[in-house]
C-alpha cells in the first residue's frame, strides 16, 4: 500500500512538472531562438541547445529600436502610476471607512458599480479630454489618465475595514493628525494589501497595450508593449528576421521574469486578490 | 465611532484624489453613453442627436451580429477548459508533496509574462511551416492546420493562447478552495469507500462551487477585453473570423472614427460587463467562499 502510494506520488509529480514546463516553454524557446541564427531555426525548430550562440542577434535588435528607451519609458511611467494610484486610493478608501461626510454612500456606490467595468469603454472620451489638455502622445497624459484606479480604491477599502476602531479613536485621542493615523498606522497594518495592489498595479500597467497604443504615436515615446508589436510588424514575419524578432521580444520580456523570479511569492499571493484587472 | 470630516479634511481627502477618478473614469462613461446617442465622426466639430439609431444599426449590422458570435465562441471555449484545467491541476498540486511551490511558479509565470510578447512568440511557434507545433504534428503525421491564416484554427489559436495564460491563475483560486476544505470530509469519504473519481464528483466540486461560480465570471470579463492576443496574431482575421466585440471597438472607433457606434458597442460591452458583476457582488454576499 506505501509503495503504490509512493509511486502514484511521483507520477504525480512528473506530470505536474512535465505541465509545468510545457506553461514556461514558450519562454525558453524565446530565449533559444534569440541566440540561434536563422538558418539553425529553419533547420532544427525544436533544437533547445543552439549549436552556436549569435549575440549579434541583440545587438541588432537594439540598433533596429530604441528598446531601451521603451523600456525606461514603461518602467518610470509604471512606477509613478502606481505610487499615485496608491497615494490617492489610501486617501480616499481612508475617508469611505473614517469618516462622515454627505455623499459617501453615494461615492462607494459608484466604486463598488464600476470597478469590474471594461476600462475600454472610457476609452473615447478620456481620448478627447486629454486632447483638450494637449497630452495626445505624451507621457505624462498616459500617467495622467492612470491616476484613478477603481480596483485599488475598492481593495484598499475593504482591507482598511478590518483595521478596530479603538486603534483609531486612541490615536486620535493622542492628538494624532488623520493624515499620520493615515500614514503611520493604518497603511502600515494593510501593508499586505498595500504590497498587493502595488504587484498587480505593476504587471497590469508594465504589460499595458491598448490604451497606451492609442495615446502614443512617435517612436521614441512608446512603452516597451507598443514599441516591441510595432518592431515585429516592422520586421515582419519572414523567416531571416525570425531572430531578431526573438531577440527584441526577450529584452523586453526578461524584466519581468527576472522580477518575477525574485518576487515570486508575492505573485502568488498577489494574484488572487486580483479579482480583476483596472 | 466614525468622524465628521472638517471642510479642509474633505478637501485632502476626497475632493483632491477624486479629481482623477472624475475626470477619467466617470465623466468618460457617461460621455460614452451620451456619445451613443449621437453621430458624431471625431473630425467634425459638430454633431446630430440620433436617438437609438446607433443601436439599432449596430444591432442589425452583420459585423456586430458576427462579432457577437465570435465573441460568445471564444469565451465559451477559453473559460470552461481553463476552469477545468484549472481545477484539475489544483487537485494535483495539493496532493503533491514535494516541489509544490516550485511547479505553482511555473504554472502561474504565464499570468506574469506580457502578453504582447508571449504572442509574438506564440504567433511563431504557430508558424506552419517553421513552428515547433506543426514540426510535431509533421512527426507525428498528423494533419497540419495553417494555423493562422485558416479562420476555424485561427479562432483557435487565440483560445489556445488564452487558455495558457489562464488556466494557471484559476488554479491558484481552486488550490485555495481545496485547502480550506476541513481533512475529517475526507476521511469520511473514505470510509465510505468512494473511489477517487466519486470523490472529485461528489465532494470536491460541490465544495468548491463558490469559487467556481467567481472564477468563471472573472474569465468572461477577462475575454471580453481581450485584446493583445488577438492583436498579435490575427488583427481580427483572417476575413473578420477572430474580431471580437472589444476589437470590433477598435476598429469602429480608432480606425473608422464612427464614434457613435463605437460608444454604442463599447456600452453594449459595459452592459454585459455589469450583469456579470452584479451577479458576482450579489454572490459573495451569499456565499463566504471555500
Amino acid at each position: 500500500m506505501k509503495k503504490v502510494q509512493k509511486i502514484q506520488g511521483w507520477a504525480l509529480f512528473i506530470i505536474l512538472l512535465i505541465i509545468g514546463l510545457l506553461m514556461v516553454y514558450p519562454m525558453i524557446w524565446m530565449l533559444v531562438s534569440s541566440v540561434k541564427s536563422a538558418n539553425e531555426i529553419l533547420n532544427q525548430p525544436l533544437q533547445l541547445i543552439p549549436r552556436s550562440f549569435h549575440f549579434d542577434n541583440f545587438t541588432n535588435a537594439l540598433k533596429a529600436a530604441p528598446f531601451m528607451q521603451w523600456l525606461w519609458n514603461s518602467a518610470w511611467t509604471t512606477v509613478v502610476i502606481v505610487f499615485m494610484q496608491l497615494f490617492f486610493s489610501s486617501l480616499i478608501a481612508y475617508a469611505l471607512t473614517q469618516f462622515k461626510f454627505m455623499g459617501r454612500n453615494v461615492l462607494f456606490a459608484i466604486i463598488l458599480a464600476t470597478y469590474m467595468l471594461p476600462s475600454a469603454t472610457t476609452y473615447i472620451p478620456s481620448y478627447v479630454i486629454l486632447g483638450k489638455m494637449h497630452l495626445i502622445n505624451s507621457l505624462i497624459g498616459l500617467v495622467i489618465s492612470n491616476l484613478a484606479n477603481v480596483f485599488v480604491i475598492f481593495l484598499l477599502r475593504q482591507s482598511f475595514m478590518s483595521v478596530p476602531k479603538g486603534i483609531i479613536e486612541a490615536a486620535r485621542s493622542d492628538g494624532a493628525s488623520e493624515w499620520t493615523i493615515l500614514w503611520q498606522i493604518v497603511v502600515p497594518m494593510n501593508k499586505n494589501a498595500v504590497l498587493n495592489a502595488t504587484l498587480i498595479g505593476f504587471i497590469t500597467n508594465f504589460n499595458g497595450y491598448l490604451w497606451p497604443s492609442l495615446l502614443l504615436n512617435d517612436t521614441k515615446k512608446q512603452v516597451i508593449s507598443v514599441g516591441l508589436n510595432s518592431f515585429s510588424n516592422t520586421q515582419g514575419a519572414f523567416d531571416q528576421t525570425f531572430p531578431i524578432i526573438m531577440a527584441g521580444t526577450t529584452i523586453a520580456v526578461v524584466p519581468l521574469i527576472i522580477v518575477y523570479v525574485i518576487l515570486q511569492k508575492y505573485f502568488v499571493q498577489s494574484s488572487k486578490t486580483s479579482s480583476i484587472k483596472g | 465611532m466614525e468622524m465628521k470630516a472638517s471642510k479642509r479634511q474633505l478637501l485632502l481627502f476626497v475632493v483632491i484624489p477624486l479629481i482623477p477618478l472624475v475626470v477619467f473614469w466617470i465623466i468618460p462613461l457617461i460621455v460614452s453613453l451620451w456619445l451613443s446617442f449621437t453621430d458624431w465622426n471625431y473630425i467634425s466639430p459638430t454633431f446630430d442627436y440620433v436617438g437609438i439609431k446607433n443601436y439599432t444599426q449596430l444591432f442589425a449590422s452583420q459585423d456586430f451580429q458576427q462579432a457577437f458570435a465570435h465573441t460568445a465562441y471564444f469565451t465559451f471555449f477559453s473559460v470552461v477548459p481553463i476552469i477545468v484545467f484549472g481545477f484539475l491541476l489544483a487537485v494535483g498540486l495539493n496532493k503533491l508533496k514535494r516541489s509544490y511551490k516550485f511547479i505553482q511558479a511555473l504554472l502561474f509565470a504565464p499570468w506574469v509574462t506580457p502578453l504582447i510578447g508571449m504572442s509574438i512568440v506564440w504567433g511563431w511557434i504557430f508558424n506552419s511551416k517553421v513552428g515547433p507545433i506543426n514540426q510535431i504534428l509533421h512527426i507525428l503525421h498528423l494533419p497540419e492546420p495553417q494555423w493562422l491564416t485558416n479562420p476555424t484554427a485561427a479562432m483557435w489559436t487565440i483560445i489556445i493562447v488564452t487558455i495558457w495564460k489562464n488556466a494557471g491563475w484559476a488554479a491558484l483560486f481552486f488550490s485555495d478552495a481545496l485547502a480550506k476544505i476541513p481533512s475529517s470530509l475526507f476521511e469520511v469519504s473514505d470510509m465510505e469507500g468512494l473511489s477517487w473519481w466519486q470523490k472529485i464528483w461528489y465532494v470536491l466540486i460541490p465544495l468548491v462551487s463558490p469559487t467556481t461560480l467567481f472564477l468563471v465570471i472573472v474569465m468572461i470579463l477577462e475575454c471580453l477585453q481581450a485584446y493583445d492576443q488577438i492583436t498579435v496574431l490575427t488583427q481580427g482575421g483572417p476575413a473578420g473570423s477572430t474580431t471580437t466585440l472589444l476589437y470590433l471597438y477598435y476598429q469602429l472607433g480608432f480606425k473608422q472614427f464612427q464614434m457613435g457606434s463605437a460608444t454604442a458597442l463599447s456600452i453594449v460591452i459595459l452592459v454585459i460587463s455589469a450583469i456579470l458583476a452584479y451577479i458576482s457582488i450579489r454572490m459573495s454576499r451569499k456565499h463566504t467562499y471555500y
